[in-house]
Order: C-alpha cells, then sequence, then structure tokens
C-alpha cells in the first residue's frame, strides 16, 4: 500500500462530507454509481487525485483500489497530476481550429514559459489542449475552472490572464448562450 | 427569410426563462397536469404517432424505442430508469447545451412526462463533465419544479413518483453513446456494453432503461402538449418535426437554430447562418456532427435538411445536426488530421480495431499532414478505416471511420496533392471516382 | 435444442450455446482471445467475427451470438479471413514483436494465429506505443504489459473468480495498460490461472518461466491430490521430469482452475523426503523382503496376541483401490484384524482454504474412505484407535499413507508399526517397516472427492524410485500372507471395490468418463452388477 499520505497530509473526509456520500449515494441502486461524485469531491478538497485519495475514494464507494485508479485513468477531467492554480484548457477540435484555436494556443504560450506538462513556474497556470468542448459556434474557446471563455481572441486572452494574475476575483462570464439572439429575432 | 419555428425554442428570446415562474408564465408545465390524466400507453402512442426521431444522433424512433421496454411482469421485479442523455460532446455540437442554459424546464417537464409513460420512477440526466455549470442550473430547476410538486413524490396529487438527478461525467467522448453512458452512471469506466442485450431490456444496473437525448425530452413536452397532428405539420413525411441545428466553422452567425426540417440547406448556410465570409466560396460541410460524412457543395445544393434527403443525396446524416461548414481557405488534410486526433484521443479503448485503428489513422494523417507521407499510404488509411467500420463493439468505431473513408473519397486531390507520389497507389484506391481528364497512378495491387 | 449451421455443417446444441462453442461441435475451430468458457463474454478482441449467412446481420462476434433455430453462419469466406487478418495487423501495431525472448512462445496465441490467420508483410511504419516491461506483481506472476493485448480475461478473473479485483486496464485508447495499484500486489492463491488465461506472453509464471520451451512438454492427464476438491490437471513432462501442473478443465470440479498450492505441488514429485525405497529393521531392503518381514510379523502377532493384535489404519491420501486392496489384504490373511480411520490434516498438509476450490480438508480420497468404512462396517475412529493403543492391545499397526502419529498426537505407541506412504513423516520415522507408496499422479486408480465424485488416475510419469501403486503393494503383502486369490491390478480392485461397496456400485474405473462419476448418496437396495473391465488375463 501507498502509506505516503497526500500533499503530507493524512486523507480523510470530515463528518459532513461522510453525510453528503451518503445522500449522494442514496440516489443510485448501488453504491458504486458515487463512484464519480466521489472522485469530484475528492478532486475538490484535495486538489488532484493522488494515489492516497484514490484509496481513500475506492474505501468509500466500496471497490478495490485499482477500481478507483482505473476509473480516474479513463477521464481527462480528473487530474492524475497536480496542476497549476488555473488550469487554460483551451479546444483544439475542428470547429474551433478553423476559428484560429491553435493562434489563441500559441499566444499563451508566447506568454510565459510553460514546462513539458504544461505549467508555469509559478504554479499559477497549467495549459492544456482539449477536445470539443460543445461550444464549437463560439470558438476559439477556453475553459477555465467550471466556466467557458468564448470568442477568444488574442487580446481577450491577455485580458482574461491579466485577470487571473491579478489575483482579482473575475466575473463570471456570461455563456455565448445568453447573448443567443440570432434566430429569435424574427 | 423563411419564419424560423420555434417550438422547443419559443422561450429563449424570453430573459430568465430558466428561472419556473418566468417559465409557467410562457407554458411551462402546463402539459404534465394533463400528460398525468392520460394513460402511459396512450401518451406512448402519442409519441409514435408524431414519428418523432432521437436528436441524439442515430435518430430512432422514440416512441418506439418506448414500447422496447417489457411489461412488468416480464422485468424479474426490475424497475425502469430513464437516462437523459446531455453528454453532448459529438464536435460540431452545442444544441443541447444552449437549451439546457435557456430554457431547462423544456426538457426537464419532457423527462417527467416520458419517466410517467415507460413507468420510470427515477430518471437521471447525465451532463458531460465539462458542464458544471449548465449542471447547476439544470439543479436550480429541478428545485424549483419539486417545489412545485412537479417533480418528486406523488405529483400533483396523481400518486405518479418520479425522481429527476443529474450526473456529472469527467471527461470522455464516448459517455455520449448510450451504453459507455450507462457504464459510466454505474460508476465504471464509460465502456460501451456489448449488444444484445439492448438497454429497453437491460441497462442501468441491468434493469430496463430508455435513454433519450435532451431535444428529443423537449419534443415530448411539445409534442404531449399539442398532439401528433400538430407536430406533423412541421418537417417532412419521414422527418417530422422541427430540429436544432448547431452551425460552426466558417459562417458569419454561428449559433444554434430551430428549423423546419425539410428546408434547402445550402439556403439554410448561406441565409439563416449568414452565409460565408465575403469573397469565400463553399467548400465541404459536415452536416450532422463530426462522425458522418462529408458534403461537397454540390451536394449540399441538392439536400434538403431531413434524415432521407442528406442520405440519398451524399450518403451523410443528419446525425446530431452538428453543421461544421468549411470554405476555400480550410486545408482538409489538416482537418482530417484534426478530427482523427479527436477519435484517437477518444476510443474507449476496449475493442481491437478502434483502440488500434483509430491511433494508427491519426498518426497516418499527421505524416501526411506534415508531408511525410506517400500514396501507399493514403491506400492503407482507407484500407484501416474500412477494417474499423461495423466490426467494433459500438459504433464509435464507425464515427472514425467514415470521416475517413468519405474525406478521401470526396476530396481526393486535398490529400494526393499533399504526399509523395509512387504511382503505385490511384484514387480507386481511396475509394474515390478517377477524376475526369486525369488519371494518376491507376489502380494497383500493391497496397492491399 | 436449436439447430444451427456452420459453414453448412448443421449441429443441434444445448440451449444457451453461443457460437464459437457451436461451431467447435460442428468440428469449426473459430480463432478467439478475449473468450472464455469460464469468464463472462468480454467481445474486445473481435478475433471470432464471422459471416451471418441466415438468421441474424453480419458480420459479427461469435462470442455473443447465442445459437437459435435458423442461425447460419459461414467461416470460410473471404471476408472473414480478411477480417481477421485485421484484427491481427491491429493488434500487432504496438506489440514489440519480442518472441525470441518471450517465454510465452510456443503457447501463445497471437504468435499462432498470426501464422495461420496473420499477414506476413508489415506496413507497420509508424513508432509504437510502448508500456510497462517486466513487473513483478504476485508471488507467482511476472507483467509484461507491453506484450498485452487487452483482451481483459485476466480482469474478469479477478473479478468473477478469485472477486480481488487487483488488475484493470488503466487509461483508454491505445495507451490502456493493463496494471495492478501501484504499490500493490496480487494476493489470491489462484494466481497461475492467470498466467494460464492470458493468451499472449504478458502475465506469465514466474515458477515456469525460463524453465523449458513449451514445446519439450507432454501433457498427461491426472487429478491433484492436494485437497478433498480434487482438481483435474494436466501434469507436463519431459520424459518423466516434471516441469509443471495445470489445471484441465472439468466443469463438474474445478471449470478451468486450480490453486497455487495444487499446482506448485508438482515439486512433491522429486521432493527430498519422498520415500524411494523400502526399509526394514534391519535398513534398506527390496520391496519384497520387507513386505516378507511385515508378512511374518503379521503372522506371529495374529499366532501369540489374537487378530485383534494387528491393526490398519486407512488413509485418505491413498487411492479408493490402495485402501481396498489393503483391507482386503488383511482381512483375508487376519479376519480379526482392527481397522481404523484418522480423518485430519498431516502437518505438511498447507493452512489455506477458501470457498471456490481450496477445501478444508486437505486429503484427496477422505470421502472414498469414508465410504469404504461405512460398507466395511467394523472401522473404529481416531479415538477407537486411541484406546485400543492406550490398552496395549493392538501391538502391530499398519498405516496408509496418512501421517497417522502427528494426527493421533501425543498417543501411546504401538510396538510395531508399518507405513506405505510416499513422503516421509513422524509415522515412517517410527515405523520398523516402511513402503513406498507411488504418488498419485504415478498411478492408475481413483480418488473420491469431496463431492462423491470418483474421478481417475492414470499413470502420468513411471512410479519414482522403488515406489508401487497401493494395490500392487497390497496384493504382494497379500502373497506373502499366503493370500492369493484376491484381485490385482487397480481395474481388478476398483471392480471388487465396487461389487462391494454399495455407494460405488455399477461404477467401474474405465467407465468414469472425463468428468468423473458421483457415487450413490442413497445406495442402491439391489446390487447392481459392475460391468467386468478387468483385462483378460
Ligand atoms: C460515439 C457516439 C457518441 C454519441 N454521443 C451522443 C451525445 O453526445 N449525445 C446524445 O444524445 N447521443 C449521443 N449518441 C447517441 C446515443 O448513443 C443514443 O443513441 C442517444 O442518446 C439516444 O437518444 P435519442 O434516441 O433521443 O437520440 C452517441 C452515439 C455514439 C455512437
Ligand atoms: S468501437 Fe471504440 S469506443 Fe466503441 S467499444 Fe470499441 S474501442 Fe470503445
Ligand atoms: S494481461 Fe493478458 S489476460 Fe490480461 S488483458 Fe492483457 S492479454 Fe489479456
Ligand atoms: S470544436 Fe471547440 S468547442 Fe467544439
Ligand atoms: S472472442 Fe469474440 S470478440 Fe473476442
Amino acid at each position: 500500500m501507498t502509506d505516503q499520505a497526500h500533499n503530507g497530509e493524512k486523507v480523510a473526509w470530515t463528518e459532513q462530507e461522510l453525510a453528503e456520500i451518503e445522500e449522494i449515494a442514496s440516489r443510485y441502486p448501488s453504491r458504486r454509481s458515487a463512484m464519480l461524485p466521489v472522485l469530484w469531491m475528492a478532486q475538490h478538497k484535495f486538489g488532484w487525485l493522488s494515489l492516497p485519495v484514490l484509496e481513500l475514494v475506492a474505501e468509500t464507494v466500496g471497490v478495490p483500489p485499482s477500481e478507483a485508479r482505473a476509473v480516474a485513468s479513463f477521464y481527462t477531467m480528473l487530474k492524475k497530476k497536480p496542476t497549476g492554480r488555473y488550469v487554460l484548457q483551451v479546444c483544439h477540435t475542428l470547429s474551433c481550429a478553423l476559428n484560429g484555436a491553435e493562434e489563441i494556443i500559441r499566444h499563451i504560450e508566447s506568454k510565459y514559459d510553460f514546462d513539458e506538462n504544461g505549467n508555469t513556474p509559478d504554479g499559477l497556470f497549467t495549459l492544456e489542449r482539449v477536445e470539443c468542448l460543445a461550444s464549437c459556434g463560439s470558438g476559439p474557446m477556453m475553459q477555465v475552472g467550471e466556466h467557458y471563455y468564448e470568442r477568444l481572441t488574442p487580446e481577450k486572452v491577455d485580458e482574461i490572464l491579466a485577470g487571473f494574475e491579478s489575483g482579482e476575483p473575475l466575473p463570471t462570464p456570461r455563456p455565448e448562450a445568453d447573448e443567443w439572439q440570432w434566430n429569435l429575432q424574427s | 427569410m423563411a419564419m424560423e419555428p420555434s417550438i422547443l425554442t419559443s422561450r429563449w428570446k424570453i430573459p430568465d426563462a430558466h428561472r419556473i415562474d418566468v417559465a409557467m408564465k410562457h407554458g411551462a408545465w402546463a402539459t404534465l397536469p394533463a400528460a398525468l390524466k392520460m394513460a402511459p400507453g396512450e401518451i406512448t402512442q402519442v409519441v409514435k404517432d408524431s414519428g418523432l426521431r432521437g436528436r441524439g444522433g442515430a435518430g430512432f424512433p422514440t416512441g418506439v424505442k418506448w414500447g422496447f421496454v417489457p411489461p412488468p411482469e416480464k422485468r424479474n421485479g426490475k424497475p425502469v430508469y430513464l437516462v437523459c442523455n446531455a453528454d453532448e460532446s459529438e464536435p460540431g455540437t452545442f444544441k443541447d447545451r444552449y437549451l439546457m442554459w435557456k430554457d431547462p424546464h423544456m426538457f426537464l417537464e419532457g423527462i417527467v412526462i416520458s419517466a410517467y409513460a415507460i413507468g420510470a420512477k427515477a430518471a437521471y440526466i447525465y451532463l458531460r463533465g465539462e458542464f458544471g455549470f449548465v449542471r447547476r442550473r439544470v439543479d436550480e430547476a429541478i428545485a424549483e419544479a419539486r417545489a412545485k410538486g412537479f417533480i418528486g413524490r406523488n405529483i400533483l396529487g396523481s400518486g405518479v413518483d418520479v425522481e429527476v438527478y443529474t450526473h456529472l461525467g469527467a471527461g470522455a467522448y464516448i459517455c455520449g453513446e448510450e451504453t459507455a453512458l450507462l457504464s459510466s452512471l454505474e460508476g465504471k469506466k464509460g465502456q460501451p456494453k456489448l449488444k444484445p442485450p439492448f438497454p429497453a431490456v437491460e441497462g442501468a444496473w441491468r434493469a430496463p432503461t430508455i435513454v433519450n437525448n435532451v431535444e428529443t425530452m423537449a419534443a415530448v413536452t411539445w409534442i404531449v402538449g399539442h398532439g401528433a397532428a400538430a407536430y406533423r405539420e412541421f418537417g417532412t413525411e419521414k422527418s417530422p418535426g422541427t430540429k436544432l441545428l448547431s452551425v460552426s466553422g466558417h459562417v458569419l452567425k454561428p449559433g444554434v437554430y430551430e428549423i423546419d426540417m425539410g428546408i434547402p440547406m445550402m439556403d439554410f448556410i448561406m441565409d439563416t447562418a449568414g452565409g460565408l465570409r465575403p469573397g469565400r466560396k463553399l467548400k465541404a460541410v459536415v452536416p450532422g456532427g463530426s462522425s458522418v460524412p462529408i458534403m461537397t457543395p454540390d451536394e449540399v445544393a441538392r439536400a434538403t435538411i431531413d434524415y432521407e434527403s442528406i442520405h440519398e443525396v451524399s450518403g451523410s446524416y443528419l446525425g446530431s445536426g452538428g453543421m461544421i461548414v468549411m470554405d476555400d481557405t480550410t486545408d482538409l488534410a489538416e482537418g482530417l488530421a484534426n478530427l482523427l486526433r479527436f477519435y484517437a484521443h477518444e476510443s474507449c479503448g476496449q475493442c481491437t480495431p478502434c483502440r488500434e485503428g483509430t491511433g494508427w489513422m491519426f498518426r497516418i494523417l499527421k505524416r501526411v499532414k506534415e508531408g511525410r507521407a506517400t500514396d501507399v499510404d493514403l491506400a492503407t488509411l482507407k484500407n484501416l478505416a474500412d477494417n474499423i467500420h461495423s466490426k467494433t463493439i459500438c459504433f464509435f468505431g464507425a464515427s472514425a471511420a467514415m470521416p475517413v473513408q468519405s474525406w478521401l473519397k470526396k476530396f481526393p486531390d486535398e490529400f494526393f496533392g499533399r504526399v509523395h507520389r509512387t504511382g503505385k497507389v490511384g484514387y480507386a484506391d481511396v475509394g474515390a471516382e478517377p477524376p475526369g481528364g486525369d488519371k494518376p497512378g491507376g489502380t494497383t495491387q500493391a497496397a492491399k | 435444442m436449436p439447430t444451427v449451421k456452420v459453414n453448412g455443417i448443421e449441429v443441434e446444441v444445448a440451449p444457451g450455446t453461443n457460437m464459437i462453442e457451436a461451431a467447435r461441435q460442428a468440428g469449426v475451430d473459430i480463432p478467439h482471445y478475449c473468450y472464455h468458457p469460464h469468464l463472462p463474454v468480454a467481445g474486445n478482441c473481435r478475433m471470432c467475427l464471422v459471416d451471418v449467412e441466415a438468421g441474424g446481420r453480419g458480420p459479427d462476434i461469435a462470442c455473443n451470438m447465442q445459437a437459435r433455430d435458423g442461425l447460419a453462419i459461414r467461416t470460410d469466406t473471404d471476408n472473414v479471413k480478411r477480417m481477421r487478418r485485421s484484427v491481427m495487423e491491429f493488434l500487432l501495431v504496438n506489440h514489440p514483436l519480442d518472441c525470441p525472448i518471450c517465454d510465452q512462445a510456443g503457447e501463445c496465441r497471437l504468435q499462432d494465429y498470426y501464422m495461420e490467420h496473420g499477414q506476413h508483410h508489415s506496413r507497420l511504419a509508424d513508432e509504437k506505443i510502448t508500456r510497462t516491461k517486466r513487473q513483478d506483481i504476485g508471488d507467482l506472476i511476472i507483467l509484461d504489459a507491453d506484450r498485452c493485448i487487452a483482451c481483459s480475461r485476466c480482469v474478469r478473473f479477478s473479478d468473477e473468480v478469485t472477486k480481488t479485483g487487483e488488475l484493470r486496464l488503466f487509461n483508454r485508447t491505445d495507451h490502456t495498460e493493463i496494471g495492478v495499484f501501484p504499490g500493490t500486489r496480487l494476493s489470491h492463491h489462484y494466481q497461475g490461472c492467470l498466467a494460464d488465461i492470458c493468451p499472449v506472453g504478458a502475465l506469465t509464471n514466474k515458477d515456469f518461466r525460463f524453465q523449458k520451451r513449451s514445446w519439450y512438454l507432454r501433457a498427461e492427464p491426472s487429478v491433484c491430490d492436494r485437497c478433498a476438491t480434487g482438481c483435474n490437471i494436466d501434469v507436463d513432462h519431459d520424459h518423466g521430469e516434471v516441469f509443471r501442473y495445470r489445471p484441465r478443465r472439468n466443469d463438474a470440479v474445478n471449470k478451468s482452475w486450480m490453486c497455487d498450492f495444487g499446482r506448485l505441488s508438482y515439486k512433491r514429485l522429486a521432493a527430498e523426503d519422498r520415500i524411494l525405497t523400502a526399509r526394514g529393521p534391519e535398513g534398506a531392503e527390496g520391496v519384497d523382503a520387507v513386505l516378507a518381514g511385515l508378512a511374518a510379523a503379521v503372522d506371529a502377532a495374529a499366532r501369540d496376541h489374537g487378530d485383534g493384535s494387528v491393526g490398519l489404519v486407512l488413509g485418505t491420501r491413498a487411492t479408493n483401490e490402495a485402501n481396498w486392496a489393503m483391507l482386503r489384504a488383511l482381512r483375508a490373511a487376519v479376519p480379526g484384524a482392527r481397522v481404523f480411520l484418522v480423518e485430519g490434516n498431516d502437518p505438511d498438509a498447507f493452512d489455506y482454504t477458501d470457498d471456490l476450490l481450496v477445501h478444508a480438508d486437505k486429503n484427496p480420497n477422505t470421502a472414498g474412505v469414508r465410504l469404504i468404512a461405512e460398507a466395511d462396517g467394523a472401522v473404529g475412529d481416531a479415538e477407537a484407535l486411541r484406546a485400543a493403543l492406550a490398552d496395549g492391545g493392538l501391538r502391530l499397526l499398519l498405516v496408509l499413507a496418512d501421517d497417522v502419529l502427528a494426527r493421533l498426537g501425543e498417543v501411546r505407541r504401538p510396538e510395531a508399526l508399518a507405513f506405505f506412504g510416499t513422503w516421509a513423516n513422524a509415522t515412517s520415522e517410527a515405523a520398523r517397516w516402511v513402503l513406498p507408496l507411488a504418488a498419485a499422479q504415478e498411478v492408475e486408480g481413483s480418488f473420491t472427492n469431496f463431492q462423491g465424485r470418483v474421478q481417475r488416475l492414470q499413470p502420468a510419469i513411471p512410479a519414482a524410485g522403488d515406489s508401487r501403486p497401493g494395490q500392487v503393494l497390497a496384493a504382494g503383502l497379500a502373497r506373502a500372507l499366503g493370500e492369493d486369490a484376491l484381485p490385482a491390478g487397480a481395474a481388478g480392485v476398483f471392480h471388487d471395490l465396487a461389487a462391494n461397496v454399495p455407494a460405488f456400485f455399477g461404477l467401474s474405473l474405465a467407465g468414469l468418463g472425463a468428468e468423473g462419476a458421483l457415487v450413490h448418496r442413497e445406495p442402491p437396495t439391489e446390487q447392481v452388477a459392475p460391468p467386468d473391465t478387468r483385462p483378460a488375463p
């Protein structure tokens, strides 16, 4: 067993988290269906899914540790490595590419000194190329945390990243869908 | 410009229509009480009569699918589940996100009605992992509807129970495929299951399960509210109703449009979607999400937007209605390499041809794009696609193969122009018609 | 019973049969990797793709196709050949192709099928994806993930058979990699089965790795003697030198599995403590001389102290035939001899039990001996033996196979002991006469497992040293005691047993069949004459 703790801390749930997990598990006829929700909770709590964290998740949902790791390894949003504080996930699939995704990626790359894992030395950013995020009509676009930043231009990217750097909480971006009016005018 | 129908999008222009009070002023949840007075079988019949075809991509008639749920005495005491497919991950498709964002009550109402129709007491909405913000909105809408007694136990005093839960994926295109989605819902890797058994007989937790797309659920609300005949006033005989199209690529007004099925495709692109940038010509269109075969401008000019016409004219499919428009600046070799990178990244890794073949096709296309390939590689590519198509567990294999087959077939010059010519391979070896006049290479056995 | 057609050949099969099995019954081999008759169907390798001629749509995989009336498939078409070739090509595109240094060579399905169905030129020009080489993941298993074809057999085995779930296919796409949770190891006792079911050289058996190229080995059927389950095995040997045991399929007993303790017990055949020669009071002598000495002692004891001073302990580790022949020999010469059965495990039994295969009773024939004892009607148990020893009336005790002294613990020893056994132990140490009993894999005979299933043994290898089957030693003893009329030879002894022990009525050694035969739980009221299978004199 891996006994080195996650980031030097012991991994465990709080009472409150345990209660939440029980509530989640009660939504499904089988406890192991709580796997993805619990992996998400673990990722929010611990930042990423180290081996000790995966063991905790496995124990929580009642599967062997190998299963928790297999599931985590399958899904791209579950972090198997630590990342920077802001993960810039730029879509590079066809529709976004047709509208300049590569230009946006090159622009971001030129702004910082990313290492081979896509992290900046200060731990602030991680740059990731991701596949289609269902925002193809408003590309190029990127996801940071939960938010979509759409119709990106180099200037818009500068503005967004400057916001992250300043540490000021940014206004939540309005999804393109909110602006969407074209076929509704008639 | 023709009047666009607005039956699924009727509340989209209303500010704050995602709030139940606003939505209810404009008809939301008005269908449910009437539906609960109908027998479940009657609802299924209405949906059958409407001719509604699943909007997730396969276009399977929704009412017919519901009819596959075994009757209670043949279920071994198992419950029935409804699962709403909100995974929306087919490149080029984003209409479900808009629908859930703009008017979540529309599809939620459809979910409750459909659950009642098929006898499900629990419905799960499976959203792709990136849709955390959409999920929040849907959860709020569920809470509002629950507070009003539309969701939960003993709905509106009818004795009918329907619980609705959201479930967030975690980043995997394949979870849009219904059996992979169910594996994921069960807490496993999102890998498709063997068919048979089909989900309607043995799905989530090995119980009968109906999987339907978000848009399908929204359409059910309208159909049950207005009747099958009213729905059939839209669309064509075999493709009744309206369809949400997601348009992206080289058009001036990309976005989501609700269309009356059967309208000319070229008109839609050139008018409704804003047409191309000035001075540009149309090169190609992928009409139904990245997986469907590509169409040439000539085919686009002859097709109307409905399931039959697209297939008859071009061999392609309406699919999810994710339309990707490419003008004459597009490098198709690069475009196809882009798509195959996507498929190579998203194969669930379960079955041999897809697991090994998608990566292989991508590696070849990467060399084609970079000018490090020969025409023999193109023949290999075509052959690999043929060896994957319909040899796999799920339809993903075909989804990766169809772009390769169709792009090579319809735009061979884009690829032959990028490779070193050995002369051993001709157009026929990539499935293309030899072009008039120019007869490069001819057919040989070398690439077999 | 559905009737299906395979390449035009009609076969009628049991309901629920899949088309790989149906084809097998029609004499058609459908190549496959992921399908295994004792694991759930996964359908992922796609090697078993066939054309559907009638009754379905094709091409489709035979392993997930249930036989139903009217279904007709073809495996001999160009299309099927193409599909197989293509699957082989896909499997090899990221395979290291390191056959010359792979221990699986000769038993690798990838290699076999490549020869048969593969194409012999390569267009695999692009770089290969590599995975982790040589990982030590269990006491018996080395994992080379680079060779894995992701068939998931081992995963399904860990989930469905051992239910320990250690093995998983991690990641997705062509980066799929088989492995265990980092830092953990396989914890179950069926590891050898993983090497058996892995169709390629990804999971190999450490114990066998590089010991012998498989093509030098001959396989002979036998039964494992390490517990009361009696898993069916193949004994793989090279001119009598045994290199491994492998489970042999028996759906009624061990399916396709066996435990690692049994698997490794082949080493006991050539172990240091094997009793290879006969020993009398004067030291090593020939078997016949020791038997003669023992017979003289038996005669003397019976004459001087009465029949009751001579005893026999039946052996739960010896065959039905050894037990019956010994019992018959002694009862013929010394009708009043006392007979006992001491149940229990010997100190050399392994300390592990589960509800999969490994039985708590570590003796292969307890059930058989019990039935013999029951039929005899005068067999005492351990308590009776203790009492008989305590009062000193029992002077000469013959012990068959079991370490009876160890089983009894503190007990007054008889004046003289004779031990007929295979391995040295406390009883053999204390014995005045020791007779070398051949091991189960070396003899003709049968065991009755805990289910009451009589399973046939045939000599897989020659008996080691001077050792002999129990019935042969018993016949020798009988002869030395002046009893010549008793049947000799396993078939004859079994025939006699079946005629006298009601649970065995109607059975014959040759008629036991591949799955063995169950004894009668409720003995038939009338005696059924067993068929005479004795070889003609
Ligand atoms: C590779 C693949 C991806 C798919 N992705 C989606 C998807 O993102 N959303 C969706 O609704 N259906 C998707 N489908 C179709 C579903 O399998 C299923 O047919 C659909 O959800 C059924 O709902 P419907 O009948 O309402 O269309 C996908 C199918 C395949 C083969
Ligand atoms: S076709 Fe691809 S995605 Fe579908 S099961 Fe096979 S490997 Fe997975
Ligand atoms: S290690 Fe062997 S048994 Fe396991 S998946 Fe790979 S090839 Fe199959
Ligand atoms: S292609 Fe970028 S969001 Fe779809
Ligand atoms: S044996 Fe049928 S797919 Fe593997």
